[in-house]
C-alpha cells in the first residue's frame, strides 16, 4: 500500500514551529509512508491543482494531509481526490496547525507531536474503506399538526402550491378555537363564518385533493429530518364513514344517551353520536364509544337505523396507526387557558356563574349551549357582569407574561353584552390594559366610553375576593390606590393567561423541539425566525409558539408555508452520508441495547425482534450505538474500531 | 494401517474442568480414540514430560492446551508443546484470556505470597517461610517453578493456532472441532476461534428482550427473576450480551445470569469494557433534568454501587487478555 503524506506549511503558520525537513526524515523511517512532500498553501487554487497533479502522477493508494483543521478544508481535499480518480474517503487529515503549531511552543516537542499524529493517520488511513455518497430526492409533502387557523391557512397555501399535505387534528372538528366564538375582535366578525371559506376550500376546493385530513388523530412517533420524516399517527375510530356520510344528522336525535359536551366546555350536552356543535366541519357526526350503549353491552343501534345511507355508521370501525412520510412538519397545536382553580379566591369551580372566557364565548355563541342567550344559572338575565382581566398573567407566581389577547376579547364581551342585554353594568377589573394595533382601539373606546362600564385597576390578584351573595356574587377588592370596596355582580368572567395546549411537552419531546420556560415551542429566533423551530424541517405556527391573536396566527401559518416552499423545493436532493452505522446481521443477537440509545430513531428491529438494522437515511453517524453494541455487531463506517485503535496504537507507540 | 495422528491435552494453571469437559464427550471418546493416538494428558494418561520431550518436533497433530500461564513450569510446557505440535489450540477461558487465575493480576506476586503464607489467620508459620524457587535441604537442592508476577494467556507466551473459548468449552463444541479435524473440513483462518458462534449469548437465549434500561442491579439472592424476561432488564448483571455465542445460553435457561465465560464476541477486543460501554448506554438514573452535577454523580454512583464486584463481574474470564491485563 502506497501512502502519501502532503505537508502544508500554511504560509509560515506551521513551518515557523515545525521544521519540515527534520519531520520528513523522522517520518520516512516509517515503512508505511511512501513519501512526504511539502506544499505552500494546499487550500489555495494552485495548491489544490498541485495536489491533483501529484495524485495523478504518483497514484498513491492512500493520502494523509497534514495541515489545518479538517473542518475547514477536508471536504475540498476529498473533492480533489475524487477529481484525481480516487475514492474521496481514502484521505485522512491531521490538524498540525491548531493542534500543534499554534499550541506547542517548543519546536522539538511540536515536531514529535506532529510526527506521532501523522504516523497515526497513516496507520488509520491504510484501513479506510472506499465509501460512496448516495443522493436521494427530498420528500416535499408536509404534515401539519393542528387544524386551527394557523394550520388551516398553511395547509391551504401549501396545497395551492401543489404540495401534498396531511392535516392531523386531535378533535373531530376543524377550525380550532375561533369557530367556537360568535364574534371576533377587533372587527366583530363571525368566527365560523370567517373560517368557513378556508375550511370549504380545504374540504371541497380545487386543491382539496392535495390535502389529507385526519381528524381524531394524534402523532405518536416521529423520526427523520428535513426532507425525510416518517410519522406514526394514531387515529381513533369515528364510527361514521366520512366519505359515505351525507351530513344529514338524522342519526343524532334518536340516540338515547346524553353526556356533557366538551365543545361547549361542558356547559351543554351532546348525544353519544353527535356533531361537536351546529355547523361543525367536517359535517360528519362522531360516535363517542365511551358514552355509547353498545360499548356497555346493550344492543342499541338506533343511530344506524336512522341513517339513510347504507354503511355510513360503522360500529366495527377500529383505531388505526397510520404511517406518513413528509419533508417538513408544521406544529400548529395552539393554546389553552391557565387553570383558574389555581386562584381559589376568584371562586372558579366553587361558585356558580363564574366562567372562564372560553365558557363565556360559548354562552354568547348562537351554536352554543344556550343558543346565544346569556342567562344566570337561575335563568335570569344578569343585570351586572364583572370581567376580571390578567387572571394569572403578569404575575410571577403564575405566568409572568401578558397574553396580549385578553383585553381585546374582554372589550368584545362588553360590546356583545351591551347589544344583547342593553343596560347591563359591566365592570372591568384589570392590572394593565393593552390594545395595540390599528383597529383594536375601537372596542376599547367603546367600552371606555360606555356609561354602563366601569374600570377598576387592581395591583395584585390577591386583592380580589369573590364570594357568593344571595343570587349573585359580591366582589371585594382593594384597588391600585389602596382603596377597599365591593360591588355586586350577577355573573363573573375570568380572563386567564394563555398557555400551551395540553400535550405540547410530549409532542415537543417526540420531535426534539425545545420548549421554552413557559412550555411554548421555542422559536429559532424571536424576531427573525419565530415560525421556525430549532429542529431543521419543523416549523411553528400560531399560539403553540407564543400567545397570539388570529391575525398573527394566520400570518405565522403563511410564514411556515413560505419557509417550506423556499427551503424544500421540488427536486431538492438529500445527501446520504456513507459515514453511518451498519449492522452485521450474523453478529447481532437482538439484545435491544441499541435502539434506545439512538438519538435519531434510526434503529429498528425485524418483525421477530431478533435483528437490528440502521436506517442510513436517518443515521447521522454519531457512533453511539457502535459504542453501546455489546456484541460488536454494529460498525461505524469510517470510524471502525480497527481504524481508531490503529490510530491510537500508533500514537502511543 | 497408517499411524493415527497424535493428540494431546495439557493443563497449565487450571482447575481440571476442561479435562472433565473432554471426558464429557462420553461415548464419543471412543471415536476420538479410533481416530487419534491420545499421547499426552497428565489428568488421564501416565505419559511423562520426558516422553513428550523425546518426540520429534511437530509430531503431535493437535494439542488442546488449557490453563493460564501462572508459573515458569506453565510457560516451559507451553513452549515444549508448541514445539511438538502442528496445531496448538488455546482451550478454555484460562488459556484464551486468563480467566479466574488472571484475576490475581489485580495484586502483585508479593502480596499473594504474603496473604497465602504469612497473613492468613488460618496459618501457623512462625518462621515466616515462603516458597522459594530453590531451597537447600540436607538431602540436596529442592526446586519449585517460579511464580510469576503476572498471569498471561497462552498467546502472550507462544504462537497459538486457534482459540476455543468457554469455562469449560461445551462438549458439543469440542466434538464439532474434533469431528471437523477427523473429517478434514477446512478450518477458519489461523488465529481464529473454534467452537463459538458469530454472535452473543443473547442470540441463543429464549428470554424476551425489550428496549433496555437498568435502574439498579440485584444480586442473584435478592430476587427470583421472571423466567420469561431478559435477566439484565430485571437488574441482574447478565453478561450474555457481551459474551460470545457458543454455550447454548445454558445459565439464563435456568434463571442464572451469564457470567461471561465464553469471552468477548467475535470482533470485540475487551469484554469488560464492552459491557461497561453497553451498560453506560442503558443505565437509568431516573429523572435528571435540572439536577446539579453533584446530584447527578450521586445518583449514578447509587446505581453503580449496586454492582458488588466490578473486576469479578466484568473481567472474570478475560483479565489477562483484556486491555487492562493487570493493575499497576
Amino acid at each position: 500500500m502506497k501512502t502519501a503524506v502532503y505537508f502544508c506549511s500554511c504560509g509560515d503558520n506551521i513551518t515557523e514551529r515545525i521544521e519540515f525537513e527534520r519531520l520528513k526524515s523522522d517520518l520516512c523511517r516509517d515503512s508505511e509512508i511512501a513519501y512526504v512532500k511539502p506544499a505552500g498553501f494546499l487550500c489555495a487554487a494552485e495548491g489544490k491543482q498541485f495536489l491533483k497533479n501529484e495524485l495523478l502522477a504518483e497514484r498513491p493508494d492512500r493520502v494523509v494531509i497534514a495541515a489545518c483543521s479538517p473542518r475547514e478544508y477536508e471536504k475540498a481535499f476529498m473533492q480533489v481526490l475524487a477529481e484525481a480518480g480516487m475514492n474521496p474517503y481514502f484521505l485522512q487529515m491531521v490538524n498540525i496547525r491548531e493542534q500543534v503549531a499554534w499550541v506547542t511552543p517548543d519546536p522539538d516537542q511540536a515536531r514529535e507531536k506532529a510526527c506521532a499524529l501523522i504516523r497515526a493517520a497513516a496507520r488509520r488511513v491504510a484501513l479506510h474503506q472506499p465509501l460512496e455518497k448516495k443522493q436521494l430526492e427530498a420528500r416535499t409533502e408536509v404534515i401539519i399538526i393542528g387544524a386551527g387557523p394557523a394550520g388551516l391557512k398553511s395547509a391551504l397555501a401549501l396545497a395551492q402550491a401543489g404540495r401534498k399535505v396531511v392535516l392531523v387534528e386531535k378533535t373531530p372538528v376543524l377550525g380550532g378555537m375561533p369557530v367556537r366564538y360568535e364574534e371576533l375582535f377587533p372587527n366583530m366578525e363571525c368566527g365560523p363564518c370567517m373560517l368557513e371559506p378556508v375550511m370549504g376550500e380545504i374540504l371541497h376546493g380545487e386543491h382539496a385533493h392535495n390535502i389529507e385530513i385526519l381528524t381524531l388523530a394524534e402523532v405518536i412517533d416521529v423520526a427523520g429530518y428535513l426532507g425525510n420524516f416518517t410519522l406514526k399517527i394514531r387515529q381513533k375510530a369515528r364510527y361514521v364513514d366520512t366519505v359515505r356520510c351525507i351530513g344529514c344528522s338524522e342519526c343524532i336525535a334518536p340516540c338515547p344517551v346524553s353526556v356533557p359536551n366538551e365543545f361547549h366546555n361542558g356547559l351543554g350536552e351532546r348525544k353519544a353520536i353527535s356533531l361537536a356543535f351546529a355547523g361543525a366541519l367536517p359535517n360528519v357526526p362522531f360516535l363517542d364509544s365511551a358514552a355509547c350503549l353498545r360499548w356497555k353491552g346493550k344492543d342499541c343501534e338506533l343511530c344506524r337505523k336512522a341513517c339513510p345511507v347504507e354503511g355510513a355508521v360503522q360500529f366495527g370501525d377500529q383505531e388505526k396507526v397510520l404511517e406518513r412520510n413528509a419533508g417538513a412538519i408544521i406544529l400548529a397545536t395552539g393554546s389553552t387557558l391557565y387553570d383558574c382553580r389555581k386562584l381559589p379566591q376568584l371562586g372558579y369551580g366553587s361558585l356558580s356563574d363564574v366562567y372562564t372566557s372560553l365558557e363565556f364565548e360559548r354562552l354568547l355563541a348562537s351554536n352554543g349551549p344556550t343558543a346565544g342567550s346569556v342567562l344566570t344559572k337561575a335563568g335570569q338575565a344578569p343585570e351586572s357582569l364583572a370581567i376580571v382581566h390578567c387572571v394569572g398573567s403578569l404575575d410571577k407566581r403564575h405566568k409572568p407574561y401578558c397574553s396580549g389577547i385578553c383585553c381585546e376579547y374582554a372589550f368584545k364581551f362588553n360590546h356583545l353584552v351591551g347589544s344583547k342585554l342593553p343596560g347591563t353594568k359591566v365592570y372591568h377589573l384589570y392590572k394593565e390594559l393593552v390594545a395595540p394595533g390599528k383597529e383594536e382601539f375601537s372596542l376599547y373606546r367603546h367600552a371606555a366610553d360606555s356609561a354602563d362600564s366601569q374600570f377598576i385597576r387592581y395591583a395584585d390578584i390577591d386583592d380580589l375576593q369573590i364570594r357568593s351573595n344571595g343570587d349573585g356574587k359580591m366582589i371585594h377588592y382593594r384597588d391600585a390606590d389602596g382603596r377597599e370596596d365591593s360591588f355586586h355582580a350577577a355573573m363573573v368572567v375570568l380572563c386567564p393567561a394563555v398557555e400551551p395546549a395540553t400535550g405540547s411537552a410530549e409532542l415537543g419531546q417526540m420531535m426534539d423541539v425545545a420548549t421554552d420556560r413557559f412550555g411554548f415551542f421555542e422559536e429559532l429566533h424571536g424576531a427573525l425566525d419565530s415560525a421556525q423551530s430549532k429542529v431543521k424541517g419543523v416549523y411553528l405556527a400560531g399560539a403553540c409558539q407564543a400567545p397570539m391573536n388570529i391575525q398573527k396566527s394566520i400570518s405565522q401559518g403563511m410564514a411556515a408555508a413560505g419557509y417550506i416552499l423556499s427551503e424544500l423545493r421540488e427536486g431538492t436532493r438529500l445527501q446520504v452520508d456513507p459515514v453511518a452505522a451498519s449492522v452485521n446481521e450474523a453478529a447481532c443477537s437482538g439484545c435491544h441495547v441499541c435502539r434506545f440509545v439512538c438519538p435519531y430513531k434510526a434503529i429498528s428491529y425485524t418483525a421477530d425482534g431478533r435483528t437490528a438494522s440502521v436506517n442510513a437515511l436517518l443515521c447521522h453517524g454519531c457512533g453511539t450505538c457502535v459504542a453501546a453494541c455489546p456484541s460488536g455487531a454494529i460498525n461505524g463506517n469510517h470510524f471502525t474500531n480497527d481504524q481508531i485503535l490503529a490510530e491510537m496504537e500508533a500514537i502511543l507507540q | 494401517m497408517p499411524e493415527k495422528p497424535k493428540l494431546s491435552v495439557y493443563w497449565a494453571s487450571s482447575c481440571g474442568g476442561c479435562e472433565i469437559a473432554v471426558v464429557n464427550l462420553h461415548e464419543k471418546l471412543l471415536e476420538v480414540d479410533r481416530n487419534f493416538d491420545f499421547v499426552f494428558c497428565p489428568c488421564l494418561l501416565d505419559t511423562k514430560v520426558a516422553d513428550v520431550e523425546a518426540m520429534a518436533d511437530g509430531s503431535i497433530a493437535v494439542t488442546f492446551f488449557n490453563g493460564a500461564i501462572r508459573t515458569a513450569e506453565n510457560e516451559e510446557m507451553a513452549r515444549l508443546l508448541r514445539r511438538k505440535s502442528r496445531l496448538l489450540i488455546a482451550f478454555g477461558a484460562c488459556s484464551v484470556a486468563g480467566s479466574i487465575p488472571a484475576l490475581s493480576n489485580l495484586h502483585s506476586r508479593e502480596s499473594h505470597l504474603r496473604t497465602n503464607f504469612l497473613d492468613s489467620p488460618a496459618l501457623d508459620n512462625p518462621d515466616g517461610v515462603v516458597p522459594q524457587t530453590r531451597t537447600l535441604v540436607p538431602e540436596g537442592a529442592l526446586e519449585l517453578p517460579a511464580f510469576f508476577d503476572t498471569v498471561k494467556t497462552l498467546a502472550q507466551v507462544v504462537d497459538v493456532d486457534y482459540f476455543v473459548p468457554g469455562c469449560p468449552p461445551e462438549p458439543h463444541q469440542i466434538w464439532n472441532i474434533v469431528a471437523a479435524v477427523i473429517e478434514g473440513k477446512p478450518l477458519p483462518a489461523q488465529g481464529g476461534r473454534l467452537g463459538a458462534g458469530p454472535s452473543s449469548v443473547c442470540v441463543e437465549c429464549s428470554r424476551k428482550k425489550e428496549d433496555k434500561t437498568v435502574g439498579r442491579f440485584y444480586r442473584t439472592w435478592e430476587l427470583i427473576p421472571d423466567a420469561s424476561r431478559c435477566l439484565l432488564e430485571q437488574g441482574l448483571l447478565c453478561m450474555g450480551m457481551a459474551t460470545s455465542q457458543g454455550c447454548g445460553a445454558l445459565c439464563p435457561a435456568v434463571n442464572m445470569p451469564c457470567t461471561g465465560c465464553y469471552g468477548p464476541p467475535e470482533g470485540v477486543r475487551d469484554q469488560g469494557a464492552k459491557m461497561i460501554s453497553a451498560l453506560g448506554s442503558v443505565l437509568d438514573i431516573g429523572p435528571y433534568k435540572g439536577m446539579t452535577e453533584a446530584e447527578l454523580v450521586a445518583k449514578t454512583d447509587a446505581v453503580l454501587d449496586s454492582l458488588p464486584d466490578l473486576a469479578g463481574g466484568f473481567y472474570r474470564y478475560s483479565m489477562a487478555g483484556s486491555a487492562l491485563r493487570r493493575s499497576r
